[in-house]
C-alpha cells in the first residue's frame, strides 16, 4: 500500500485543466521527483494534497485512507509538510521561535527556550541540518533558511516532505547538501516528494519520477530506467534544442559601462564596488544565486535605485546623474523579474501598458489629448510582431497568459532605437516555448549591436547565451570569464558560493608549484 | 442569469435591507411608517422647490466628490475634502471682501480662482508629505481640516467679521460675488452648471490626456510607473491640486450662491459625504455625479421626513451609513448570487 496515492485529479481554472485526470503514488522511505515544465500543473497538484486549493474532481488517499484536507493545518495534521518556494518565515523571529511557532509547548506561552533549542539541534544533528536555534532569521543566507524550513516540518514529525523547486535558490554546492540530507531523511524512514524541472537531479536523486506536462500526468517510472533524454522527450514533448548563441564578434567601442557602484540599505552591504564593461553587440551573463544584489545592480543600472557611489555610462556618457525616463530616452531599457510589480498595470488594457512608456512622447499626443489612433495602431502592430494571444488591445492584461504578458513588455521595450538592454531573469517563471522566445529575441538585439546585461540565476541560460560571463555573490563580482565551450562550470559554481576567480587560479598555481 | 441582471439583483437586494431596516427604524420612534414614507419622497419629488433643493445639495457634493475621486485616481486618499471646502470659502470670502469694486465678470472668476488655489495648496500640503516624505495622508488630511475649520473660526472674529454684526460671521458679500439663481423662488443656483462642467473637466482629464493617463497608472501601480520612468512625486502633486482645487470651488459656490457670506458652519460635513459619493461613483465623474444627486435626495428626503412625521432625521443618517456598508460589502456579501459558477479564484 502506498503512503500516499492521488487518483485521477481533476483542477480547473477560468475553464482551463490545471490538473487532468492526475495519478500520483508515493511509496514510505523514497524520493519522488515531480518533473514538468512551468505551468504543467506540479505545484496546483501539491496545493490541492496540502488544502490550499480543493479539487474538482479525483480522490487523495493517506495511508490507504480516504482524506479530506480543508487547509494546510488538516495535512499538516497527517504529518504531511510543505516547504514553499517562497519561505514562510517571520524575519524578525529567531530560528528557534520560528520553529515552534504555532506550536504549545509545555509552559506555554513562558516556552522553555531552553529545552526546546535542545530538540531541535537534535534533529539538526541527526540529518545534518546546520544551524543556530538563536540565530534571527532575517540574518540568515537563502540555504539556512531552506534549512530552518525543513526543520520547521521534521520539529513536526512530518513523515512526507513536499519541496517546491528547493534548488533554485541554491548555488551546486549548497544543492549537495541538501541531497546529502534529502538522503538522510529518506534512510530514517521519511518520504520526499521534489518539485523541479531540472533533469539531471531528477536522475542524480530521486527513485521514481512523474511527469506532468500540459495538466496531464504523462509516465510514472523508476530513474533507473531512464536517460535524460528520455525524460526531457516526455517533460516538453519533444526534444530540447538549445538556443544557438551566433558566434558575433565582440564590437569595440562602448556600450554600457558599469563603475564601482556601492549600496546599502539600511545599512546592509547590497552592491559592493561592482564593476562591469559591457561592448556593444555582446551578451554578459551574470551568474549567482538569488538575491545576491542581482535586482539592486539592474535598478542602479536603470536609475531606479541611487547608488551610494559610482557611475553610469551608456557609450561613453555619463548617466548617473539622470532620472528613470532620461536613461529610457537616451536607450537604456529595462526587463525587470517581476513583471506583475515592476512592469505593468495589471487591471490597465495593453494599449495603457505600451503607453506607459510613452506617454510624454510627441508621437502620442494630439493636441494635449492621447492620440488613440496612434496608440491602437501601434498596440495592433506590437501584437502582430510579437505573436500576443490576446483577445483585443483593450483587454486587461491580467487576461493574458505570463508569456503573452512577457512579450508585451518585450515589445514595448526592446525597440529599435534601444543601446543597452538590462534583463534581470527575463524568463522566470515562462514555460520553454516562450523562453526561447524571450532569448530570441535577446540575440536579435544583439545582433542590432545592443549592450546586453543578462542577469539569471539560472546557469543553464547564463551558458546558453553569454559571450562572457561574471558571477555576483553577496554583493560583489567574483569574476569574469570567458564563455567558452569548455568553461569550467564547477569553479563557476564556487564562485556563486563566494570564491574570488584570482583566489581559485591561484590555489591551482600553489597545487602546481 | 447574465451577470449584468445578478449585479442589479444585488442591488436590489441592498434597497430591500434598507428599506426594510428603515421601516424598523421608523416604527421603533413611534412614528406611522407610511406617512414617513409619503413625506420622505413628497420632500424630495413634491414641488419645484424641493426639486432644485437636492441640486443645492448635490452641488458642493459634486465638486467635492470629483475633488476625491481625483486624488483617489492617483492613490492619494484625500480625507480632507472638507477642510479644503472650507479654505476655498475663506479664499472666496476675502476676495469679494477687499476688492468689492471688480465688476460681476472678473470677481466671479476671481473668487473662483482664489477658492481653487488655497483649496488645492490645502491638499497640495499633505500631498507633498505623503509623496516626499511618505507620511500618511489619511491621517494629514483629516489633521488638515480641524486646522481649516478652526481659522475659519479665528477669520469671522477677526480679519473677516462683520464689524456690524453681533455674530462670528462675515460682512454681506457685494451682489458682484453672487452666483445668479436659475430658478426664481426656489435656492437654486448657477454652482450646479460649474459642477456640471467640473465633471465633463475631469473626465476629459483622467481618460483622454496623458497626465490624467499617469496619474491612473501611478494610482494603481506606482512601483512599475517608478520603473518606466514616471514620476509618482508629480502624479500625486497634481492631483492632489486638483482635488483640493475642486473642494475650494465647492466652498466658492456655498459662499456665493447660497449665504453670500462666511459663516462657521459653512458646510453640514459635505467633504465627508464627498468621500462616500466618490465610492458610490466608483471614481467616476458621471457616477459621482449620480451618486452626488442620490445622497442629496436622502438628505432633502429626510429632512422632509422629519417635519411630515416627526422622524428624526437621524435615521437618514443610519440608513446612509447602512447603504454604504452594503454596497461596499455587496461582492462578498452576495457572493454566491454574483459568481455561482466559480467556486473559488485562483490565488
Amino acid at each position: 500500500m502506498p503512503l500516499l496515492e492521488m487518483r485521477n485529479i481533476d483542477k480547473v481554472f477560468f475553464g482551463q485543466y490545471a490538473n487532468r485526470d492526475v495519478d500520483l503514488a508515493v511509496e514510505s522511505g523514497e524520493i519522488h521527483a515531480l518533473l514538468g515544465e512551468n505551468g504543467a500543473g506540479k505545484t496546483t497538484l501539491m496545493n490541492i494534497l496540502y488544502g490550499i486549493y480543493t479539487r474538482d474532481g479525483g480522490q487523495v488517499l493517506w495511508q490507504g485512507r480516504p482524506v479530506e484536507f480543508a487547509s494546510p493545518r488538516d495535512a499538516i495534521a497527517c504529518r504531511i509538510g510543505m516547504v514553499h518556494q517562497h519561505f514562510m518565515l517571520v524575519p524578525t523571529l529567531t530560528v528557534s521561535q520560528n520553529i515552534t511557532l504555532g506550536l504549545k509547548s509545555p509552559g506555554y506561552p513562558f516556552s522553555k527556550r531552553k529545552a526546546l533549542n535542545e530538540g531541535i539541534m537534535d534533529i539538526s544533528r541527526r540529518y545534518g541540518l546546520k544551524i543556530d536555534p538563536e540565530a534571527y532569521v532575517s540574518r540568515l543566507s537563502v540555504g539556512e533558511q531552506q534549512r530552518v524550513e525543513i526543520i520547521k516540518l521534521l520539529y513536526r514529525n512530518t513523515e512526507l516532505l513536499i519541496l517546491d523547486e528547493p534548488t533554485a535558490v541554491l548555488t551546486p554546492q549548497e544543492t549537495q547538501n541538501l541531497f546529502a540530507v534529502l538522503r538522510r531523511l529518506k534512510d530514517n524512514g521519511c518520504s520526499v516528494i521534489l518539485i523541479t524541472h531540472r533533469i539531471p537531479e531528477v536522475m542524480e536523486i530521486a527513485d521514481r519520477v512523474t511527469v506532468l506536462r500540459d495538466a496531464r500526468k504523462i509516465i510514472t517510472a523508476p530513474t533507473g530506467g531512464l536517460t535524460e533524454k528520455q525524460l526531457s522527450e516526455y517533460m516538453i514533448g519533444r526534444e530540447l534544442r538549445p538556443v544557438r548563441r551566433e558566434g558575433v564578434a565582440r564590437t569595440e567601442g562602448s556600450g554600457l559601462t558599469l563603475s564601482d557602484l556601492c549600496l546599502k540599505v539600511n545599512g546592509v552591504e547590497k552592491l559592493d564596488r561592482v564593476s562591469l564593461d559591457i561592448a556593444p553587440g555582446e551578451i554578459l551573463g551574470l551568474a549567482g544565486v538569488d538575491g545576491n544584489g542581482q535586482k539592486e545592480l539592474a535598478e542602479a543600472a536603470m536609475g531606479i535605485r541611487k547608488p551610494d557611489s559610482g557611475r553610469v555610462l551608456l557609450a561613453g556618457e555619463d548617466l548617473s546623474a539622470w532620472a528613470v525616463d532620461r536613461r529610457i530616452k537616451g536607450g537604456l531599457a529595462y526587463i525587470s523579474d517581476d513583471r506583475h510589480h515592476d512592469s505593468l498595470v495589471m487591471p490597465m488594457s495593453l494599449m495603457e501598458n505600451l503607453l506607459l512608456k510613452y506617454s510624454a512622447y510627441q508621437r502620442f499626443v494630439k493636441n494635449g489629448f492621447i492620440n488613440m489612433k496612434v496608440l491602437r495602431r501601434t498596440t495592433e502592430q506590437a501584437i502582430r510582431d510579437y505573436e500576443i494571444k490576446t483577445l483585443s488591445a483593450e483587454s486587461p492584461v491580467s487576461y493574458l497568459s505570463g508569456g503573452n504578458q512577457q512579450k508585451l513588455i518585450l515589445a514595448r521595450e526592446l525597440t529599435e532605437d534601444r543601446r543597452a538592454i538590462v534583463a534581470l531573469q527575463p524568463t522566470r517563471g515562462l514555460d520553454i516555448g516562450a523562453s526561447e522566445f524571450v532569448q530570441n529575441q535577446l540575440l536579435a538585439c544583439k545582433r542590432r549591436n545592443c549592450a546586453i546585461l543578462l542577469i539569471s540565476a539560472d546557469l543553464e541560460e547564463v551558458l546558453s547565451l553569454s559571450d562572457r560571463i561574471a558571477v555576483i555573490h553577496d554583493g560583489a563580482i567574483m569574476g569574469v570569464k570567458d564563455n567558452t565551450p569548455d568553461i569550467d562550470v564547477a569553479e563557476l559554481g564556487l564562485m556563486m558560493a563566494g570564491r574570488r576567480l584570482e583566489e581559485l587560479k591561484g590555489g591551482e598555481a600553489g597545487h602546481g608549484a | 442569469m447574465g451577470h449584468k441582471v445578478r449585479s442589479a439583483v444585488s442591488f436590489l437586494l441592498v434597497a430591500l435591507i434598507s428599506v426594510a431596516l428603515a421601516m424598523l427604524l421608523i416604527s421603533l420612534t413611534g412614528s406611522e411608517v407610511g406617512r414617513a414614507f409619503a413625506g420622505f419622497f413628497r420632500g424630495i419629488v413634491g414641488s419645484s422647490y424641493s426639486i432644485a433643493e437636492v441640486f443645492v445639495k448635490a452641488t458642493p457634493l459634486t465638486l467635492a466628490g470629483l475633488g476625491v475621486a481625483v486624488a483617489f485616481r492617483s492613490g492619494f486618499i484625500n480625507i480632507g475634502t472638507e477642510g479644503q471646502l472650507y479654505m476655498g470659502a475663506i479664499a472666496a470670502t476675502a476676495i469679494a471682501m477687499y476688492l468689492p469694486n471688480l465688476p460681476a465678470l472678473l470677481m466671479i472668476p476671481a473668487c473662483m480662482l482664489g477658492a481653487f488655489l488655497l483649496g488645492g495648496l490645502w491638499a497640495l500640503i499633505p500631498g507633498l508629505l505623503k509623496s516626499r516624505f511618505g507620511i500618511s495622508d489619511v491621517l494629514n488630511t483629516i489633521m488638515f481640516n480641524y486646522i481649516a475649520i478652526a481659522i475659519v473660526g479665528i477669520l469671522v472674529q477677526t480679519a473677516l467679521k462683520d464689524p456690524n454684526n453681533y455674530f462670528p460671521q462675515s460682512p454681506p458679500l457685494p451682489a458682484a460675488s453672487a452666483l445668479a439663481v436659475i430658478i426664481k423662488s426656489t435656492r437654486l443656483h448657477s454652482g450646479i452648471f460649474i459642477a456640471l462642467a467640473a465633471a465633463a473637466l475631469v473626465y476629459l482629464f483622467i481618460f483622454k490626456t496623458p497626465a490624467g493617463f499617469r496619474m491612473r497608472a501611478v494610482g494603481l501601480n506606482p512601483r512599475a510607473c517608478k520603473c518606466v520612468g514616471i514620476s509618482a512625486l508629480s502624479c500625486v502633486l497634481i492631483s492632489s491640486l486638483i482635488s483640493g482645487g475642486l473642494a475650494g470651488v465647492a466652498g466658492f459656490c456655498e459662499v456665493m450662491g447660497l449665504h453670500h457670506k462666511l459663516l462657521p458652519g459653512i458646510s453640514p460635513s459635505y467633504g465627508y459625504l464627498a468621500i462616500i459619493v466618490t465610492l458610490l461613483g466608483k471614481n467616476n465623474p458621471l457616477g459621482v455625479v449620480l451618486a452626488a444627486i442620490g445622497i442629496a435626495a436622502l438628505q432633502v428626503g429626510s429632512l422632509a421626513m422629519q417635519r411630515a412625521a416627526s422622524v428624526p432625521s437621524a435615521i437618514a443618517e443610519i440608513i446612509m451609513g447602512v447603504v454604504v456598508i452594503l454596497i461596499l460589502a455587496r461582492q462578498t456579501l452576495f457572493k454566491g448570487l454574483l459568481q455561482p459558477a466559480r467556486k473559488e479564484e485562483k490565488a
